[in-house]
């Protein structure tokens, strides 16, 4: 019975030094020994450990990944061309002497962030009245980045804390500049609908053109083919007719005069005023043969 | 020593009680285990109550009264004792067990540091204090919306309004999806993990937005910038050792702020309008064009029919002449005669005349010609319609007649009775 509750008083009380004395780092985690208030080692190996028992020595865990500053509210900031701009980012840091980061926060991370924001921000500040709002959203994008993160990692280290990033997220106008944004996108946008729209109606109004151009082209050279064509026809009829009426050009001269007589006189309204002694009335008067004399044939 | 007693049973319980919390949080396959095992604690909890009443009752009448129950008690305690932490030490080393699911990782830490992963099925590890685990779904495809929660409509102005490098502002939700690479990267690199991926992900859309013109990312960038943000946000992660793979990032909407929106649909409407207007003018000139090749086809045939008319009837002719030459030249005089002779009548038998002996001096003749001419014009219309049809029944009889021989005739007629009529006009004056 004595022997139980020894050996249960014994086991108690091995556990409770063991409880006082070791203790466990997390991966996660870097481990400040104390004694007596004075940092005695920093622990960033994890695993088990082993320390004196309180109040002689205690020990304070920090976090030993990467942290974030996000600030809430985008900061105002002047560029170089005199405009507001929201600027809104966030720092990836981490503590990179345990110690020192202690001494400067007491291990209060809340503190440790005021601070950081506050580097971090006048460092933006800095880059960005050197710079104009172009080049802070696109063009030195990154060297703004890459410069606060120098600046800034300077004075980390002297609190003992290590920059990963800096990175700006939101770049923008502040709301009054936004609306005239606005507006210009819509001028513009209005150009563009207009260069389309009387760009639409010039390619329209040439294609009109070109084909009308295309039509009286197209008139022309028929209009062209066509009258060689007749020309041809007309001189090989001439050719032919030359032809034929060579063989007697007397007879021909007679032959189409009175064809031509024929078609002159061929209506009613045409009134010929006769002379009886013409040829053609020679037997008119008398049965026989006489002089011949002369037509006198008038039209009207 | 009453109290190292509740000590050692506190002690106790406190190391049992995180570890059954755990197992059935992380697993539901332990649901049988940790089903079955509370009403044992429970037992056996019960039962240490009572063995150590029992026992310090025993240990109260000990003082007093050692020799009565000495001998069959200790035997027992000892039993007793020896068998509860037998229990225990059983329930300590299978609360050791865990399952890990197909898709999951677990890490395994010995006193707070890494040691191992462990894949999916049925693991053990040292329990609790020794060694810890925590199960990490890897294969799990995560999503972080930036610019929307849950519904593209719910917009989040802060997050979705962007600059352009044209210092134009366009709006933009997009999803990143991305899965776990490295799950203990993922687990001790970085705090808050998920809120980082979203950080990361609005400074990578407003870097790679700030770097394009507005046109560029509303329109024919859409897919390059979706990948030129997974790449800038892959390396930015490699950077902060998240162990994270960017699965995909894929734009939920990209357009111009509502406020100018009304002018931006103009516009594309007048990209429309343009397209409108030229195939309008493409109608006009497939309209105009093959027309005017069918009129230059017609003026080109009917030249041909010219040519050809031309042609025949100069053939005609000639043809007609070298006959009647022919002949002619057999009888030249008697031909030229007849010929002469059926021309003249012919014309003074269509022709109105006079006849005047103009040997008689008498300049000083009236002759109303105007009212002649009306007089045959009235009377040939009126004649005209009453004959068409003679003409059509009656046969030509007259070969050298080049004019329609109705005509002629009619005229003849109507001629005759003029004449009368002249005549005897001239006769009352």
């Amino acid at each position: 019975m004595n022997k139980i509750i020894s050996f249960l008083a014994l086991f108690v009380a091995a556990l409770l030094v063991a409880y006082s004395t070791i203790f466990v780092v997390d991966q996660k985690n870097f481990a400040i020994v104390f004694a007596f208030g004075e940092v005695k080692s920093v622990i960033s190996e994890p695993g088990l450990h082993f320390k004196l028992p309180p109040p002689l020595q205690n020990v304070l865990f920090l976090d030993k990944r990467i942290l974030t500053i996000d600030a809430d509210e985008a900061d105002r900031f002047i560029t170089a061309e005199k405009k507001n701009i929201l600027v809104d980012s966030y720092v990836k840091w981490r503590i990179s002497d345990p110690k020192l980061y202690y001494i400067s926060f007491s291990g209060e991370e809340r503190g440790a962030k005021d601070r950081l924001s506050q580097i971090v921000k006048a460092a933006l500040n800095d880059e960005i009245t050197k710079r104009t709002v172009r080049e802070v959203i696109s063009g030195e994008r990154g060297k703004v980045m890459e410069a606060i993160r120098g600046k800034v990692t300077e004075e980390a280290k002297q609190i003992g804390v290590e920059i990963v990033d800096v990175r700006l997220k939101r770049v923008d106008y502040v709301e009054q500049i936004n609306n005239s944004v606005y507006d210009r996108m819509k001028a513009e946008r209005l150009r563009v609908a207009n260069e389309l729209r009387s760009t639409g109606s010039a390619e329209s109004e040439k294609i009109r053109a070109d084909a009308d151009r295309q039509r009286v082209v197209l008139l022309a050279e028929a209009y062209r083919d066509s009258e060689e064509m007749r020309g041809a026809g007309d001189a090989e009829a001439s050719q032919i007719y030359a032809k034929a009426f060579g063989q007697n050009p007397e007879f021909y001269k007679f032959y189409r005069s009175l064809e031509a007589y024929r078609a002159s006189f061929k209506s009613k309204s045409d009134v010929v005023v006769v002379d009886p002694s013409s040829d053609f009335f020679k037997y008119f008067k008398t049965p026989g043969v006489s002089s011949g004399g002369s037509n006198a044939v008038k039209s009207k | 020593m009453i109290g190292s007693f509740l000590k050692r049973i506190g002690v106790t319980l406190s190391l049992n009680d995180p570890k059954w919390g755990r197992g059935s949080q992380n697993n539901n396959q332990d649901d049988k285990k940790s089903s079955d095992s509370p009403p044992d604690l429970e037992q056996i909890w019960k039962d240490l109550n009572l063995r150590l009443s029992r026992f310090f009752g025993q240990g109260g009448d000990g003082n007093g009264d050692k020799g009565k129950n000495f001998n069959p008690d200790p035997v027992n305690a000892k039993l007793g004792v020896g068998a509860i932490l037998l229990v225990f030490l059983f329930v300590w080393l299978v609360s050791g067990v865990f399952i890990v699911q197909e898709g999951q990782t677990a890490v395994i830490t010995t006193f707070g540091k890494y040691t191992h992963v462990a894949g999916a099925g049925m693991n053990w590890r040292w329990p609790y204090p020794i060694q810890n685990h925590e199960i990490v779904d890897v294969s799990q495809v995560r999503t972080v919306e930036v610019g929307y929660r849950s519904n593209v409509k719910n917009k989040q102005a802060r997050e979705s309004l962007m600059l352009t490098d044209d210092e134009n502002i366009v709006d933009i939700q997009f999803a990143v999806q991305y899965k776990l690479k490295n799950a203990v990267e993922w687990l001790y690199s970085n705090r808050d993990q998920d809120e980082m991926i979203r950080q990361v992900a609005e400074t990578a859309i407003r870097e790679i937005v700030g770097k394009s013109k507005m046109d560029f990312v509303l329109y024919e960038g859409r897919e390059k910038v979706a990948s030129d943000v997974a790449a800038l946000m892959e390396q930015i992660l490699t950077r902060y050792k998240a162990g994270v793979q960017i699965a995909n990032v894929t734009m939920q909407g990209v357009q111009p702020p509502e406020q100018v929106q009304a002018a931006f649909d103009d516009a594309v409407k007048a990209g429309q309008d343009k397209e409108r207007q030229k195939n309008e003018g493409q109608a006009y000139a497939n309209d105009v064009i093959p027309k005017a090749r069918g009129e230059a086809s017609r003026v080109l045939q009917e030249a041909e029919g010219y040519k050809s008319r031309v042609v025949a009837n100069a053939e005609g002719n000639a043809s007609r002449f070298k006959q009647v030459l022919n002949e002619y030249q057999k009888a030249p005089v008697v031909t030229r005669d007849r010929m002469y002779l059926e021309t003249m009548q012919q014309i003074f038998a269509s022709t109105s005349k006079v006849m005047m002996d103009t040997k008689s001096g008498n300049n000083m003749v009236y002759l109303p010609l105007d009212k002649m001419i009306s007089q045959a014009d009235a009377s040939s219309s009126k004649a005209n319609p009453t004959n068409s049809l003679q003409s059509s029944i009656l046969p030509s009889t007259q070969s050298v007649d080049q004019t329609p021989s109705v005509d002629m005739r009619n005229s003849k007629e109507d001629m005759r009775s003029r004449d009368n009529r002249d005549s005897r006009d001239r006769e009352v004056r």
